[in-house]
């Protein structure tokens, strides 16, 4: 499944109201679900699961988590403020700002990103535990973009 | 051709880029505000870049936001539409630094054709008639108060960085001279960040008529048909139509080839319009250029066959006019009416959730908007929700096609001026052609 056949999924779910979709194709597994609202949360990514075997069972992969969901878990996410490409590590092949458990302050650089060939380094707004790094390095990110779940101190 | 464009625009204009581009077989790349998540633009285009908080100045107007965009998405051109960025020359400029082709004039035209005072002037050098008027700004109350008495009561106060039909003032008698200048360079500075007028004669009751021009990057240049945009309130257009019910074909020449001259002088290419005011004798003035694709381009486009966005896309891709001069036609008569999300009696915007949508159709009828049932219209831009653009074989076919049209069309959940142009085109002034930028100033004194 490409990204034009997601788009047209969409497109059909938003068409006939259907808050819930989910498509099992060759092995991969995606569920849609949709936040009446707003600010659309952004598709679910592709993550392929391994095929399912004998047994029959297929394990699902987990969902970006809402807002209403982080908060309930108590993680701060952290936002892109600017549209650009991010970066783990101040440089190609040096070590990242941050990793999964790393404790940061309020001010810790934790990445850099990219835009308009000048870096900018993004800070911390908490202070807390890396929980989760939500983008990959070398990817390119819009404004709001969740990057970091922060688990507050 | 560009295998990538980005739209830097929102509303009714992204989703006629959007189209001319997938026309084109051209990939398209929507940036959209976080109040515009859901608009039909973001849905139509093949990728999308939230680019901030739903503030336009946040928004659509920040550039770093913009340029990245288009480079993480690898877009090679850059449509900034109308408003927003599409006249701001630092804009342009970027792009060309950048790398990224600006769809528009070089941004050394929009800066010239952004000072209304120094258009103005360069009008003249091209033998193009102006009104008569300072030639620069004036720089204090006496040196005003000479140039009034010469040009003659009533005079106009004009914000030299202007557009849009802000900062502008009329003045009858000396006595109201001081005061005037004094709320109009406050008005200019205000809205655009710099206080500087001019004075110019002020028109009774002139009709505006405007020349959509063409210029390729290989110095060719057309003029197109003139389009009629008296219908005014405020000086913002509400319906406009091509051609002008009071031009001769010798008149329609005349400011064709006087657009164009004022054209390239200032080194213009790709799309660009030149309005005038028309006297009750026929005579014609240059006002300002506009240096970008208008609102109402659709009324050409019904009564020549051209494609403006396709035309803009393609002569920024370095290939050469769609056609000669000699071969522009003039077929039919075409009015456009601008439907706001607004009360139709005080014209205050009336944001909210479209709960149905029913646009009209038949033959001659077309429309350009970003409505669909269950959009909410944003507070946050203009309030241009469709444009309703009708054709016919002549002005009493176009204006019986728009009647029908308008009755036709169905829009709940917001207010909209649909029953404000019914009024319009039924009114005996506007079905006789009788119709001048003070049209409507009448018509609403008439309630």
């Amino acid at each position: 499944m490409d990204l034009k056949e997601l788009k047209a999924l969409l497109r059909l779910m938003e068409g006939n109201d259907v808050e819930e979709l989910e498509v099992e194709e060759g092995g991969r597994r995606i569920r849609i679900r949709r936040r009446s609202g707003q600010v659309l949360t952004p598709p679910a990514a592709m993550i392929p699961v391994p095929p399912t075997g004998t047994s029959g069972t297929v394990i699902s992969s987990p969902l970006p988590p809402t807002a209403a969901a982080l908060e309930a878990a108590g993680l701060i996410p952290l936002e892109s403020p600017m549209v650009g490409t991010f970066y783990r590590a101040p440089a190609p092949g040096a070590e990242p700002y941050v990793k999964e458990g790393d404790v940061v302050q309020k001010g810790t650089a934790v990445c850099i990103i990219e835009a308009m060939k000048l870096m900018n380094e993004i800070e911390s707004e908490v202070k807390g535990r890396i929980a989760r790094i939500m983008v990959e390095n070398g990817q390119p990110v819009e404004f709001g973009q969740t990057l970091f779940l922060i688990e507050p101190a | 051709m560009f295998s990538k464009v980005l739209i830097a625009n929102r509303g009714e204009i992204a989703v006629r880029i959007i189209r001319a581009c997938r026309e084109l077989g051209i990939r398209t790349v929507a940036v959209f505000s976080q109040a515009d998540a859901d608009a039909l633009h973001v849905q139509l285009a093949d990728e999308a870049v939230c680019i901030g908080p739903p503030q336009p100045a946040q928004s659509y107007l920040q550039v770093p936001r913009i340029i990245s965009a288009a480079e993480i998405t690898g877009a090679e051109a850059i449509h900034p539409g109308y408003g927003f960025l599409a006249e701001n020359p630092q804009f342009a400029e970027v792009c060309e630094n950048c790398g990224i082709q600006f769809i528009g004039p070089p941004a050394s035209s929009i800066q010239m054709m952004g000072d209304k005072a120094a258009a103005r002037r360069m009008a003249a050098r091209s033998g193009v008639p102006i009104l008569p008027g300072t030639e620069y700004p004036v720089r204090e109350l006496e040196e005003a108060r000479r140039a009034a008495r010469e040009i003659g009561y009533p005079v106009m106060i004009k914000a030299s960085l202007g557009g849009g039909g802000k900062g502008l003032r009329v003045v009858t008698t000396p006595e109201a001279l001081e005061s005037a200048l004094a709320t109009a360079a406050a008005e200019a500075a205000a809205a655009f960040g710099d206080a500087r007028v001019y004075l110019e004669r002020f028109l009774s009751d002139p009709r505006h008529v405007e020349i959509q021009i063409l210029m390729d990057h290989h110095g060719q240049g057309i003029h197109l048909p003139e389009r009629d945009c008296s219908i005014q309130r405020r000086h913002q257009k509400l319906v406009e139509e091509a051609p002008s019910p009071a031009l001769t074909d010798s008149l329609r020449q005349a400011m064709g080839q006087a657009a164009l001259r004022v054209a390239r002088a200032a080194g213009y290419r790709n799309a660009g319009t030149v309005e005038f005011l028309l006297d009750e004798r026929g005579d014609f003035f240059f006002m300002e250029m506009n240096t970008r694709i208008q609102v109402e381009h659709p009324v050409t486009e019904m009564v020549t066959g051209l494609d403006l966005v396709k035309a803009q896309i393609r002569i920024a891709a370095g290939e050469p006019l769609p056609i000669a001069q000699e071969e522009v036609r003039l077929v039919g008569h075409s009015l456009e009416c601008r439907i706001n999300a607004e009360d139709p009696d005080r014209f205050l915007p009336s944001p909210g959730r479209v709960t149905n949508f029913r646009p009209p159709g038949g033959p001659g009828v077309r429309v350009d908007s970003h409505a669909y049932v269950g959009y909410i219209v944003p507070p946050y831009y203009d309030s241009l929700l469709a444009k309703l653009i009708v054709h016919g074989r002549d002005r009493d076919e176009a204006i019986a096609r728009m009647q029908r049209a308008l009755d036709e069309m169905l829009i709940q959940g917001v207010q909209t001026t649909i029953p404000f142009h019914q009024k319009v085109l039924r009114h005996p002034d506007f079905i006789a052609g009788r119709t001048s930028t003070r049209f409507l100033e009448r018509l609403l004194q008439e309630q």
